[in-house]
């Protein structure tokens, strides 16, 4: 699963923090926090570590603070899923997120945790395809016969700030972040010649 | 391919992810051979200590007091990498030999150095020899270039941040240097070979083999070792300097 979310678990069971940890590194989702004691501690924790996901017995947290433990913590995009063990009132579980219940398996739980990155993803479909467009192409080519941001800007009428955009986004879409592995990825798919890049170099 | 490649990673038994095999908190009293079969990464560890195998039953303090290695110091990187210790507190590091946690780095160092970086080009370049020469010479130039990336954050470690440790206990600090100025510029140096990997996986264009799945395989155990190896330079190397530091300022 691709969906890089950064889970903490707000919980005072070590047996269901161990127990749902383990569940989410099976499923790819490993967790990055699951020791907060209780209290304030809970808020030096978020800003230090900046998850996006909490999931936390709504006993601990108390929902109408959820607001407060966002601004307060400096995660204003912070999702809050209540892990429920028990009987719990509807109305005051509104304010999260989410809800995973202690019977929860593992694929409700793995589409409840979806559904948040979903909704996120929503913002920008539309580079979320995999392959590189036309102009993307461009860019591998300049960047691998060594030309900076600038000397690329220049070649293709953009601006530096669109240049370095698309390389971020070329970077994200191949999982590849140096010059040499672009290089690599430029051979393999024909997009410029061994001959190309060593005159560049000279 | 890319599927194959994908799925070896959410299977692969031999994948260093230590915190799989844990069984609790290791103690002295515990057997070296129980650590080794229960979490077999921890041969590297291990070795990188200085202990070699064959060591009977003996328990993991016999074994150290015998390969003269500070037993806490062994446990606490043991420990820490199975994950049972999770935040480093001034008792801990009261307690650490910050000697013998540098000749452990140190060692670290050569081992990815002399050994496994040498070993994986070898390997790559046998594995790829079949595929296309302009093909084969890109992906050799990574990997060359990579390596001399590791070459250059390790030596700095060995030529700076060492001696400065050294020198520090030795009770002459350095007025210039402290180990702030390492833990400010210190970075993550797994993400190239995790390119490498992504690479080879997506993009190699030649038949498959056994050797070049092996390849991919040796950098798979290397990305986690690697990312292990920084883990420990961050989360323990560097807060038990900076405790020593302070120590050393109170005085």
């Amino acid at each position: 699963m691709n969906a890089n979310l950064r889970i903490a678990i707000y919980e005072s069971s070590l047996i269901i923090r161990n127990g749902l940890s383990n569940l989410l590194k099976k499923i790819g989702m490993p967790v990055i926090l699951s020791d907060i004691s209780e209290g304030d501690s809970l808020c030096e924790s978020l800003r230090i570590h900046r998850p996006d996901v909490l999931i936390a017995n709504p006993l601990l947290l108390q929902s109408h603070a959820l607001h407060h433990w966002r601004e307060e913590s400096g995660c204003p995009e912070l999702k809050v899923i209540a892990l429920v063990s028990m009987l719990w009132p509807e109305a005051s579980l509104h304010n999260y997120d989410g809800q995973i219940s202690l019977y929860d398996d593992m694929e409700a739980i793995k589409q409840t945790l979806l559904k948040l990155v979903e909704n996120k993803e929503d913002e920008n479909t539309d580079d979320e395809q995999q392959s590189l467009s036309a102009r993307e192409k461009e860019i591998v080519v300049c960047v691998v016969k060594g030309m900076t941001n600038r000397e690329i800007a220049d070649r293709l009428y953009l601006s530096t700030h669109t240049v370095i955009t698309h390389r971020r986004n070329i970077a994200r879409k191949l999982q590849i972040h140096s010059v040499s592995g672009l290089t690599i990825y430029a051979i393999v798919n024909k997009l410029v010649e061994l001959s190309d890049i060593h005159q560049a170099k000279e | 391919m890319e599927q194959k490649g994908v799925s070896l990673e959410l299977q692969s038994p031999i994948r260093i992810d230590i915190g799989m095999y844990k069984k609790g908190l290791y103690k002295e009293t515990d057997k070296m051979s129980d650590l080794i079969c229960e979490n077999y990464p921890m041969v590297l560890v291990m070795s990188r200590f200085g202990i070699a195998l064959g060591f009977g039953e003996e328990s993991i303090g016999e074994v150290c007091r015998k390969n003269q290695v500070d037993a806490y110091t062994f446990l606490t990187v043991v420990n820490f990498l199975t994950e049972e210790i999770q935040t480093v507190t001034p008792e801990l590091c009261e307690h650490l030999s910050l000697d013998t946690l540098v000749l452990y780095l140190h060692n670290a160092h050569d081992y990815f150095l002399d050994f496994r970086l040498p070993h994986i080009r070898r390997k790559l370049l046998d594995a790829i020899s079949s595929c296309p020469t302009d093909v084969a010479f890109v992906i050799r130039n990574f990997f060359d270039e990579y390596a001399t990336e590791v070459d250059k954050h390790m030596t700095y470690e060995e030529r700076t941040v060492f001696p400065y440790v050294h020198n520090l206990q030795q009770g002459k600090p350095d007025t210039k240097y402290n180990i702030t100025v390492f833990s400010r510029r210190h970075e993550q140096i797994e993400q190239k070979l995790s390119d490498l990997k992504n690479i080879l996986i997506k993009y190699y264009p030649g038949t498959g083999s056994y050797l070049l799945n092996s390849v991919l395989f040796d950098l798979f155990t290397t990305e986690e070792d690697l990312s292990s190896h920084t883990r420990i330079e961050d989360k323990l190397f560097i807060p038990a300097v900076l405790h020593f530091e302070k120590r050393m300022l109170k005085k």
